[in-house]
């Protein structure tokens, strides 16, 4: 089997998989807000409501789509892409399992392999923020206009929170490749990166928060804040627009759900089996990026949403020093030899 | 002039992290509490005979002829004007029967007072309450539509004759 | 391949540096502005500095121009943009002065001490390439330590500064009489 052929499975099924996951998440979406609300949520599409998100594609490709008078026409076409792309970029070098072997060639379940993946993936990631900007700014709403000021300055905030955190993970692993970093916590259990005391839980906890309010999830969904903004951002979008706003978003849920496993849970990594086969790794690494993906859901239908200023105070007034903080016990620790 | 003197929070009730992870179990054991949603079509609403559903003219003995002698007393206690009657004159031992009988389902609000008119026994509630069609014509029922054998409201007369036993019994003015 | 790509996207940068300067829309300059960062980064992708185009993207892309963007939308500016108001700003007097001498100070200090290093390129921490992470560590903690201190001493500085500036200007807009207020006595004045 030629190599390119090799890359394009491998292309198909991660993208087809991270396709199918943000698919499923519309239904697991509602699904799990049923359960939690002792309802019992879509179940006449298919078995179970499983062919919902079907319906609901064919729903939004058959709706009119609408473009508001007085929206900026170019950046309103350009902002549901500017919101998709991003996330399904940064998918590209998860490495979702160790080495595979494809029609003969011993190959790594991850589209590209880079030294500096985890730049490449926070980089890539931070783009997203476009599509919400532009989007909000482009519809001539106000609403639209208020919604993506907030997702923006939220994201800002955020992210340094969440890149502080990451780099307490590179300090600990010494390298910016995903793959290495998985490989690092091999082992037992307590290689995990949640599991380096004093400094792994603390930048657990605040790298899960950052997630959700880098993907504008609830508890901080500002950006879409319903009571006060309407749909927010997406006020003004129809059809499949909306959609790809949607897509965008779960994607982007996925992939933050991949980088906490990446970074904090060992990967594809089974406790105490360093040399599991392959598929096993594949089952495990999609579990626990299930489980995250769960808790997205799970925080949802459970949290009051913050006020705005709140979040901002929480953003910079707790977490970034509790971040940067964490960054400087870890250095110390380090170079006082405690996770040799 | 009340001073309400908040309590000091601890630092660990400062965190919130406590009350969030005990939120989020609460809410976890709420995916596995029983269900109330009723999956409608297949899980009716329970009806009994109080349920005021759309009203229905009964049959006679015969099966054959309505109980109606389309004397036009539900037509005027209608508050919301949705029955029509046109009445002719027949052979047979009751003189009347309605020739044309129209419910306007879609005026209908189901308040009973048809059923509180009759003279006759020719109208009662019954527990149908599922209303839908693709046309407005389609719901102004005509005397097929609505015409009920006196066994199927059964229930629903000896409940309405109880309920109204009460006003029959003798007062002390009578 | 790679001369073919290379000239593409430097003229993908110079159209977009051009957009920035002449698009009528401030939006739009900071989406050119956007776009040429992007082909640069492609472009430090292409010479193999992946680390530095990385960074290009995270920071200015990721951070900073959001920002640019953030400040824009605020401000509202539409096809007409009224930045005549927005520019109203000059320091001077004394302490005008000490702000300035304080920024070239320490941008003297920054030039001598990357004076005081050994040239770039000739360093044997180089030699598996300029984007070995741990050489370029190395060399930006030991031997650019200064230099680097000291911009991050200027960055620091010009973030006061601007607080500092903003927050004056909201005083005074505050007052209860902006036209019957006397003319600030401390140097700053409205252009």
């Amino acid at each position: 089997m030629p190599l390119p052929l090799v890359w394009l499975i491998k292309v198909v099924l991660i993208y087809g998989g991270l396709i199918t996951v943000a698919a499923a998440m519309s239904l697991a979406e509602r699904k799990v807000s049923a359960w939690i609300q002792w309802r019992v949520g879509p179940n006449r599409v298919g078995p179970w409501g499983l062919l919902q998100p079907v319906a609901d594609g064919v729903k939004f490709i058959f709706k009119e789509e609408l473009v508001p008078e007085g929206a900026n026409q170019t950046l309103f076409r350009l902002a549901p892409i500017l919101s998709a792309v991003p996330p399904m970029l940064a998918v590209a070098v998860i490495p979702f399992a160790g080495e595979v072997s494809i029609g003969g060639h011993v190959t790594t379940l991850s589209i590209a392999d880079l030294d500096i993946s985890t730049l490449y993936v926070v980089a890539i990631g931070g783009l997203g923020i476009y599509g919400v900007i532009l989007g909000g700014w482009s519809s001539n709403s106000k609403y639209s206009l208020l919604g993506g000021l907030r997702a923006s300055a939220q994201m800002v905030s955020y992210e340094l929170s969440l890149l502080l955190s990451i780099l307490v993970v590179v300090v600990l692993s010494g390298t910016l490749d995903l793959r290495q970093i998985v490989n690092d916590q091999a082992g037992p259990i307590f290689a995990w990166n949640i599991f380096a005391l004093p400094v792994g839980p603390i930048a657990f906890l605040l790298f899960v928060i950052a997630t959700f309010a880098e993907t504008n999830r609830h508890p901080f969904d500002f950006a879409e804040c319903e009571p006060e903004l309407v749909g927010g951002f997406h006020t003004e979008y129809s059809s499949m627009k909306f959609a790809l706003f949607f897509l965008g978003e779960y994607c982007a849920m996925t992939v933050m759900a991949c980088l906490t496993t990446v970074f904090f849970l060992g990967g594809g990594n089974i406790p105490w089996w360093p040399d599991a086969p392959w598929l096993l790794e594949l089952t495990c690494f999609l579990s626990k990026m299930g489980f995250f993906l769960f808790l997205f859901l799970w925080v949802r239908w459970t949290l009051p949403r913050f006020r705005f200023d709140q979040l901002m105070a929480l953003g910079w007034k707790v977490m970034l020093p509790i971040a940067i903080a964490n960054v400087f016990v870890t250095g110390a620790l380090l170079s006082l030899g405690w996770f040799a | 002039m009340v001073i309400i003197k908040r309590k000091e929070l601890s630092f660990i009730e400062k965190l919130y992290l406590p009350q969030i992870f005990q939120a989020l179990s609460h809410s976890f054991r709420a995916m596995f509490q029983p269900r109330i949603t009723r999956q409608y079509p297949e899980e009716p609403l329970p009806t009994n005979e109080v349920t005021r559903g759309q009203p229905r003219l009964t049959l006679l003995e015969d099966g054959e002829h309505l109980a109606c002698v389309s004397c036009g007393l539900c037509e005027a206690a209608c508050p919301a004007y949705a029955i029509t009657i046109d009445g002719h004159e027949t052979e047979r031992f009751i003189e009347r029967e309605p020739e044309r009988f129209e419910i306007d389902m879609l005026r209908c609000i189901l308040c009973g007072f048809c059923e509180e008119a009759c003279p006759k026994d020719a109208i009662f509630m019954s527990d149908e309450l599922e209303l839908a069609d693709f046309s407005r014509a389609a719901l102004v029922y005509d005397i097929d539509k609505l015409k009920r054998p006196r066994e199927e409201l059964q229930g629903r007369i000896d409940y309405f004759y109880q309920v109204n036993d009460r006003w029959r019994t003798p007062s002390s003015t009578s | 391949m790679a001369d073919t790509l290379f000239y593409i996207l430097a003229a993908g940068t110079l159209a977009c540096g051009m957009g920035v300067v002449t698009a009528r829309m401030p939006l739009f300059s900071v989406l050119s502005l956007l776009g040429s960062l992007f082909c640069l980064s492609a472009i430090y992708l292409l010479s193999g500095f992946q680390f530095l185009a990385a960074t290009q993207l995270l920071v200015y892309a990721g951070a900073i121009m959001v920002l640019f963007l953030f400040v824009i939308m605020l401000l509202n500016l539409g096809d007409e943009a009224e930045l005549q108001g927005h520019l109203g700003f000059s320091l001077s007097g004394k302490k005008g002065l000490i702000a300035g001498a304080t920024a070239l100070s320490l941008g003297l200090v920054g030039v001598v001490g990357a004076g005081y290093s050994t040239p770039f390129v000739a360093n044997p921490a180089y030699e598996r390439g300029v984007d070995d992470l741990n050489a370029l560590a190395t060399v930006l903690f030991s031997r650019y330590a200064l230099p680097f201190e000291a911009a991050s001493l200027l960055l620091l500085a010009t973030m006061i500064g601007v607080i500092t500036l903003a927050k004056r200007q909201r005083t005074t807009d505050a007052g209860a009489h902006p036209q019957s207020a006397p003319p600030s006595t401390d140097g700053e004045t409205a252009a």
